[in-house]
């Protein structure tokens, strides 16, 4: 093989690399709603923990690995967007320590968040790390469906902070 | 916001992303080379040395690599304090993926397999390329990937 070849050979795998890299990229954190599954057990979280682990109203459940680098900052965002809403709380899962929930949840990469309503429904998914905007977009579109849906529950005021 | 046990364990999140583009390079001469006949012990060569890198940062663990000794030395002094600190355990795991492919290259391609070396090391360069490039996080990805294939079995016995 001539040198050209071998150099033209490399050139196509960089640029295989950097399509790849670009969508990466534009995919990775976006809200999508999330679908029915036919039988139902990926649309609720609700046997995953003791009900006093879930938030009252909404839930954003982290799963993560061992080996994720970006699972540690995607957990104090999360927390610190749960501590703007009263009744939300984040729930950190190790799919090392359950590998079942990966199949069960279509789960690819990590961390893969899920917005989980206060009835424990999977409402919205996020594959890495959310993007700030659209987990705030996400989060208020359940609350406010949770708030007009319920009547009795002590829902205490604030929440809609709009961002 | 990094507390103390971060900070006696965290690497510099950017220490592995200088080492991957040190690789890259070296992986993207490695296929120019193992492609022409007339260089290919060369380029053999030039892989056998990356194999060994990989296992150093994938048996000792990333702080001791030496292209972090590198990055330390001469690369951080000129840059900012990194933002936050990153744990050790996702470059470590990089490593072996990356050893683990070129070391099945290298004894292929020793074994006489045709073009195992640079197909070998054209798998290693775009995990490589990710992350020096994009910050891809291999580890979030291969990781759930070996999961779900069944590759690791449960540390409970739940789930």
């Amino acid at each position: 093989m001539t040198v050209i070849v071998a150099v033209a050979v490399l050139a196509g795998v960089l640029a295989l690399a950097t399509v790849l890299g670009l969508l990466l990229r534009s995919r990775t954190g976006r809200a999508k709603p999330s679908p029915t599954s036919a039988d139902g057990t990926a649309s609720t979280v609700a046997d995953l923990a003791p009900p006093t682990a879930f938030g009252t109203r909404a839930t954003l459940l982290q799963f993560s690995t061992p080996t994720c680098a970006r699972c540690p900052a995607t957990a104090r965002h999360l927390d610190s967007v749960a501590a703007r809403h009263d009744g939300v709380t984040r729930l950190e899962i190790d799919l090392a320590e359950h590998p079942g929930l990966a199949g069960r949840f279509n789960v690819l990469q990590t961390p893969t968040v899920l917005l989980v309503d206060g009835s424990g429904t999977v409402r919205t998914r996020f594959g890495g790390p959310p993007r700030p905007p659209e987990l705030a977009a996400a989060l208020a579109t359940v609350l406010t469906a949770g708030t007009a849906g319920t009547t009795g529950t002590a829902d205490t005021t604030d929440t809609q902070e709009s961002r | 916001m990094t507390t103390t046990n971060d900070t006696d364990r965290g690497i510099d999140p950017r220490s592995p992303r200088f080492g991957a583009a040190i690789t890259t390079v070296l992986l993207a001469a490695t296929i120019v080379l193992t492609l022409i006949p007339e260089t290919w012990v060369a380029g053999i060569v030039l892989l056998a040395v990356i194999v060994a890198l990989f296992a150093v940062g994938g048996i000792a663990g990333i702080r001791r690599h030496p292209y972090g000794a590198l990055f330390r030395r001469v690369v951080r002094p000129r840059l900012a304090p990194p933002a936050e600190l990153e744990a050790p355990e996702p470059p470590t795991f990089a490593q072996q993926v990356g050893l683990f492919v070129t070391a099945v290259a290298l004894l292929l391609a020793l074994l006489g397999v045709p073009y195992a070396a640079p197909i070998g090391a054209a798998v290693a360069l775009v995990a490589a390329f990710l992350n020096a490039v994009f910050d891809v996080c291999i580890g979030c990805l291969l990781y759930v990937w070996l999961v779900r294939a069944g590759v690791f079995r449960p540390r409970r016995g739940v789930a």
